[in-house]
């Protein structure tokens, strides 16, 4: 009998820790937030938001994802910064002089910009920078790709054919950086303020060697914010004000805090429940939100293309057929209804709102719609295609990504293709986007689904993709005359805004006279953002948000 | 019998040997590397980082090197996390799983006996019927369309409980009985057919007919012989928290180890697919010993000598 | 009573007793076979009989299920994405929720404010809306609420056109991809069992039959296999082989027999001993008719459970893999690809992840109940 009793004990005692667990928790709650409300007068400058993902690498020189670029932009700052409208606005430069041939840089560097360990940030801790960012032994992925070609020598360093001191590069002085390009560089501005080009302290790097990096504690900051706690598996961390920030008194946000959710479900219940302060919508969240006070649409310059392989399958190689599957599909349909999200339908390579032409209009605008959906077309050049291929059928593959709005994508679009041309057989293959990568690299796929992001303000970083050995082509599109005209922008044209202008006009309608790519969209996100979230804009390349300006504002 | 447990421990060694050599050489057959934006490297970078995670090497010296790296506990570097040990991650993401995995267990085993024991005490009524469609359902409904239904309800209509993410205690709440629906309906029919037919053994009959009292021979008599078979079922019950941690860590954002793989399976990040593998099946070979072991302590009728049963 | 009484019986009153023929051991129920008892006590299993009827009708209609209708399983047309079940006559039924309308609560700070947002929710078509007002509100945020009703087949000027379950985020017909889907799903499930019957039976009756070295040699292959974590592998091979459907096959057979080789070894082991085969060996019978007339009948019980027990464990495997992303290739739909997509629309379109829900609890269910029918009427205790 005592026995029965005890037992009976411990699953009561089991069953009170459960419900002093839930209840208890809800008391928190509520407590915090009559505190909040009631005690406090002024807004607390703290806001909640979610990472879709943890932060693989802090490190400048070997990040690569969105959110290494996303949290370097907030703890760093290299000579420039981006402002709201998408110029570039005071960093640790104050100001550059070119010179005539627009091929050195002069950058006057501000004298109290401090690490977060107290060290001033000179000239030396960019060239370290760029240094390491170039040299092979780094293993940089981003280095040599964001410099080599405008650097002088970045190229030849990151092959091991000269020394890194060789890297364009040099320190007059602690706040005079001096840069040598291998071209004019028109968008050189711009760059300097991604990601790759942001400054390191020798010192702190070399000590802490393979660990730089990887934590809070082996991180040092010279932007608006710093780490509290954080490491590279970290599923939660806080971003705070770095007081040692030259320009400190303008950061008004005093703490952010993350963390990782990857559902946009359950995203969207924390932000219902205003544990978070944003909140990304899936396209399928859409419908039931597009009401909410709260929703917003965030315009965003990446476009997403179909490649055509023309070395692995046949068919791809007719420039007819390509011609027929890059119209044979409705794209507004496509953005209405499965993307939902804001994102609008592309008819061209260089996204809208993205840059103007030297006379002020959008470049968009003015080189038109040059690949719209249209069926009759796109029958008229499937029937000629499979005259000249000599076949009825035609079966190619379709590799796209594996979300949930992909494969809806996938299907549809496959299932467009195979209805609106006769004779077609599309078949399915779905891989993560680390697989896809791989195949796209081998070339081993028939059409892909891919996009682009900028890397800098220029429509060169579009159009250099598609030069028959750009690093990005690998579907085997050669066009000399496409080559010609792009490479003239980099070079010979470099200084001549207005003939540069017309020849990336030119370049963009052979690549579509071609057929080489079939543009489908320009993407946007659909979001729940809270009305006390202010000043928070996004950048056109790099960091996807700035928030040096933020603030939190009143709740109503 | 510390022959018999050397000689587990020595399958043990070889299961594990066997994982590690399948996973290893199913990992070499796939495309993927650490190289993440291949088409911006050259071919000179692409040696070094090849060369950095050992990658340049033939096969066979890899294969060595790995074995050597298990025997010490190191698992590799992972690829998408630079610079980071596998190890470390898998310490990160053990501790909510286990203490998830843990209280579902407990939880669901309870539970499921209070369950059974009810049925089978009230054998035919309402009550055993009732219970018996319980655990039906508990055994046939999917885990994540319990879990996106407690989710739902409890969360996000009802706002008892955290809707998501991890923390406090209150957090662990959803996801515990989400995962421990199944060891509750795995328990409760199996508690329910030993007590069946413990109730019908001899023994208990001398005891009705010896006038001990109806709780005494239920708690004492039949319960507690019917619970030792439970032990088997324990195993099954492992396994499947595992299967359920996969989509439960992921509907409630829990960073758990099995998140942890379906994520590292889906950006190919193979060491960390290699030792979360070798992780499971190492908890899963010792859970197993741990079981037979148990058995063979708590029920005097079975003798581990030779190991076959 | 006097006991005198008793030695007072006239003698005459005894009579020889007649000797009759001995009824007592008379068998007077048929003599039945081990599989007919098996037989009656499963169909005196009501649930079971319930079930089996269940699953055969599910089986029946993932055959005609498609053909039900005109839809094609991949026929799309975004412009009736995302609609609501309608059933013709069942639509006059309002509380079914078949009457191919969709409906909300919308809130605001007052009646108007919560009516724009119910018609901007829906399309802004406010002829095709009915507005109910639940709550007028006091002018505060989100203080007044009205729940909306919107008849969009109407809207979308499809009046006779009738989706059964409803269609999905691309304009398919969810009944024809249900049925497809439950096709295919219990396609996987039976051939993965069968799989596992042939090899586990081959394996563990080998094992067993043969014993001696060859047991030996084969348990130590099958304790390290036991070992290896099957969904570890299935995730494994998933990860190396093209998804589909026989992927999906292999990766489930690989590791799924070892338990069936387990029961049949230790089912073979205890029958090869026993005095009806010993006898049966003395008289000279050959090893194929042993194990023909003596070993297949008695453990073909055990079989069956188990290859029942393993449909509903194949089912859900498969809606588990397709669940994480690892399953069958669109447009192929199995049961875990449709609650896939379901879950997604959860909170807004219940009706694409309920008719998947259900199929399959009702399915795992059935099968379940139907297995622990069979244990019982295979279990000679439990004859009636």
């Amino acid at each position: 009998m005592k026995k029965k009793y005890a037992w009976l004990l411990a699953l009561s005692l089991v069953l009170s820790m459960f419900l002093a667990a839930c209840s208890g928790g809800g008391d928190k709650d509520t407590a915090d937030d009559s505190k909040d409300t009631a005690d406090k007068p002024k807004v607390e400058q703290t806001l909640n938001f979610i990472n879709g993902d943890t932060i693989p690498s802090m490190d400048p020189s070997l990040g690569t994802d969105e959110y290494a670029f996303q949290f370097l932009g907030a703890t760093m700052e290299g000579l420039y910064r981006l402002d709201e409208k998408g110029q570039v606005s005071d960093g640790i430069a104050t100001k550059h002089e070119v010179s005539e041939d627009g091929k050195t840089w002069t950058f006057t560097l501000r004298e109290d910009a401090k690490w977060s360990n107290g060290d001033p940030v000179t000239a030396n801790d960019f060239v370290y920078a760029w240094r390491r960012a170039v040299d092979p032994a780094t293993g940089s992925e981003y280095g040599p790709y964001m410099m080599g070609g405008v650097i002088k020598n970045a190229t030849a360093v990151n092959k091991g054919e000269v020394p890194v001191d060789q890297l364009g590069v040099k320190a007059d002085g602690d706040f005079k950086l001096v840069v040598e390009l291998e071209n004019a560089t028109p968008y050189f501005e711009s760059l300097t303020t991604f990601g790759t080009f942001l400054p390191l302290n020798q010192k702190f790097v070399e000590e802490k060697g393979d660990t730089f990096a990887t934590s809070a504690d082996t991180l040092l900051s010279n932007g608006p914010f710093k780490f509290s706690n954080w490491t590279s598996t970290a599923q939660e961390w806080e971003l705070v004000k770095n007081t040692d920030y030259w320009d400190a008194k303008t950061v008004k946000l005093e703490k952010m805090h993350y963390v990782v959710v990857k559902e946009s479900q359950t995203a969207v219940d924390l932000y219902e429940k205003g544990e978070v302060d944003r909140a990304g919508l899936s396209s399928d969240l859409v419908d039931q939100y597009s009401t909410h006070d709260d929703y917003t649409v965030e315009p965003d310059t990446s476009v997403f293309y179909i490649k055509f392989n023309q070395t692995r399958n046949k068919a791809l190689a007719n420039a007819n057929v390509r011609n027929a599957l890059a119209r044979a599909f409705d794209k507004q349909a496509l953005v209405d209804e499965i993307l939902n999200n804001g994102s609008i339908v592309a008819n061209g390579l260089v996204p809208k709102d993205f840059v103007p032409t030297p006379d002020g209009k959008d470049f968009r605008e003015v080189s038109g719609d040059l690949m719209k959906y249209d069926l009759d077309e796109a029958k008229k050049y499937w029937e000629k295609a499979l005259a000249e291929l000599g076949t009825d059928s035609v079966e190619i593959e379709f590799l796209g990504g594996d979300n949930e709005v992909s494969k809806m994508m996938n299907q549809y679009l496959a299932n467009q293709w195979t209805t609106n041309l006769p004779g077609l057989k599309v078949t399915l293959k779905e891989v993560p986007f680390e697989q896809r990568l791989e195949l796209d690299t081998a070339m081993d796929y028939d059409m892909q689904f891919a996009g682009w992001g900028p890397d800098f303000l220029d429509p060169y970083t579009y159009m250099n993709l598609w030069l028959t050995d750009g690093g990005n082509n690998q579907m085997g599109y050669s066009n000399p005359e496409y080559d010609k005209l792009v490479n003239e922008t980099a070079t010979t044209l470099a200084t001549d805004p207005e003939a540069r202008n017309e020849n990336f006009l030119k370049a963009e309608k052979i690549l579509f006279k071609d057929a080489a790519i079939a543009p489908v969209y320009q993407r946007a996100s659909a979001l729940l953002v809270s009305p006390k979230v202010q000043g928070v804009f996004t950048n056109p390349f790099g960091a996807t948000y700035e928030y040096k300006w933020a603030s939190v504002g009143a709740e109503e | 019998m510390t022959r018999y447990l050397l000689r587990r421990v020595w399958y043990m060694l070889i299961t594990l040997f066997i994982i590690a050599t399948f996973s290893f050489f199913l990992m070499k057959i796939l495309p993927g590397s650490p190289l993440q934006a291949e088409d911006k490297l050259s071919e000179e970078q692409k040696a070094i980082i090849l060369e950095k995670y050992g990658l340049n090497e033939p096969i066979p010296v890899q294969y060595a090197k790995y074995l050597g790296g298990l025997v010490k506990g190191d698992l590799g570097v992972s690829f998408k996390f630079d610079n980071t040990p596998v190890t470390t991650i898998l310490m990160d993401r053990i501790g909510p799983s286990a203490l998830l995995g843990f209280q579902a267990l407990v939880v669901g085993s309870i539970l499921g006996i209070i369950l059974g024991l009810l049925a089978s005490i009230f054998r035919n009524s309402p009550i055993d019927f009732s219970s018996t469609i319980i655990a039906v359902i508990g055994t046939s409904i999917p885990s994540f369309v319990f879990a996106g239904l407690l989710q739902y309800v409890f969360a996000v209509k009802l706002g008892w409980f955290p809707v998501a993410l991890w923390g406090t205690s209150a957090h662990t709440i959803l996801p515990t009985i989400a995962l421990a629906i199944h060891p509750m309906a795995t328990a409760a029919r199996f508690t329910r057919t030993e007590m069946v037919e413990v109730l019908h053994s001899n023994y208990i009959i001398t005891a009705r007919a010896k006038g001990v009292s109806e709780t005494g021979i239920i708690l004492k008599h039949g319960l507690r012989n019917a619970l030792i078979p439970l032990i088997t079922v324990l195993g099954p019950m492992a396994v499947g928290l595992m299967t359920g941690s996969m989509v439960i860590e992921q509907i409630f954002a829990i960073p758990g180890i099995g998140e942890q793989f379906v994520t590292s399976v889906m950006v190919n990040d193979y060491p960390t697919i290699m030792g979360t593998t070798l992780l499971f099946a190492f908890g899963f070979i010792v859970i197993i010993l741990i079981i037979d072991l148990l058995y063979g302590l708590i029920d005097p009728r079975i003798r581990l000598a030779g190991g076959n049963k | 009573m006097d006991k005198n009484n008793l030695n007072n019986i006239p003698k005459d009153l005894f009579v020889p007793l007649v000797r009759k023929e001995d009824t007592s051991e008379k068998i007077s129920a048929p003599s039945r076979t081990f599989f007919q008892d098996a037989k009656r006590t499963l169909l005196g299993n009501k649930p079971a009989v319930f079930s089996m009827i269940l699953i055969l009708f599910i089986i029946i209609m993932s055959i005609v299920g498609p053909w039900m209708n005109d839809f094609g399983s991949d026929e799309q047309d975004l412009k009736r994405a995302k609609m609501p079940p309608r059933v013709p006559v069942l639509e006059n039924v309002s509380w079914l929720g078949m009457d191919g309308t969709l409906s909300g609560k919308f809130q605001g700070k007052d009646v108007q404010q919560a009516t724009a947002k119910a018609n901007a929710r829906f399309d802004n078509k406010e002829e095709f809306i009915d507005i109910k007002v639940l709550n007028k509100g006091d002018g505060t945020r989100n203080s007044a609420e009205v729940e909306a009703t919107y008849r969009i087949y109407e809207a979308k000027d499809m009046k006779d056109t009738y989706f059964w379950f409803g269609s999905d985020a691309l304009g398919r017909d969810q009944w024809t991809r249900l049925w497809e889907g439950t096709r295919v799903s219990l396609i996987i499930a039976f051939v993965a069992a069968v799989l596992d019957l042939v090899i586990g039976v081959a394996y563990g009756g080998i094992s067993a039959f043969y014993g001696g070295r060859v047991d030996n040699v084969m348990q130590r292959i099958a304790e390290i296999l036991v070992g290896i974590p099957n969904l570890v592998i299935i995730l494994l091979m998933m990860l190396v082989l093209k998804p589909g459907i026989i992927s999906i096959v292999i990766a489930l057979s690989i590791t799924g027999w070892i338990g069936m080789s387990r029961i049949v070894r230790g089912e073979v082991l205890k029958l090869k001993n026993q005095e009806f085969v010993l006898a049966s060996r003395t008289l000279g019978t050959s090893n194929g008719t042993i194990i023909r007339k003596h070993l297949v009948p008695n453990i073909s019980g055990i079989i069956i459970i188990n290859t029942m027990f393993s449909v509903p464990g194949a089912i859900f495997f498969e809606a588990f893999l397709s669940f994480i992303g690892l399953g069958i290739v669109p447009p192929d739909a199995s049961l875990g690809s449709l609650i896939d997509l379901g879950f997604d629309n959860l909170r807004l379109y219940p009706y694409m992840l309920v008719f998947p829900a259900i199929v399959i609890s009702v399915l795992m269910i059935a099968f379940n109940i139907v297995g622990d029918g069979l244990r019982d009427a295979f279990d000679p205790k439990m004859h009636k």
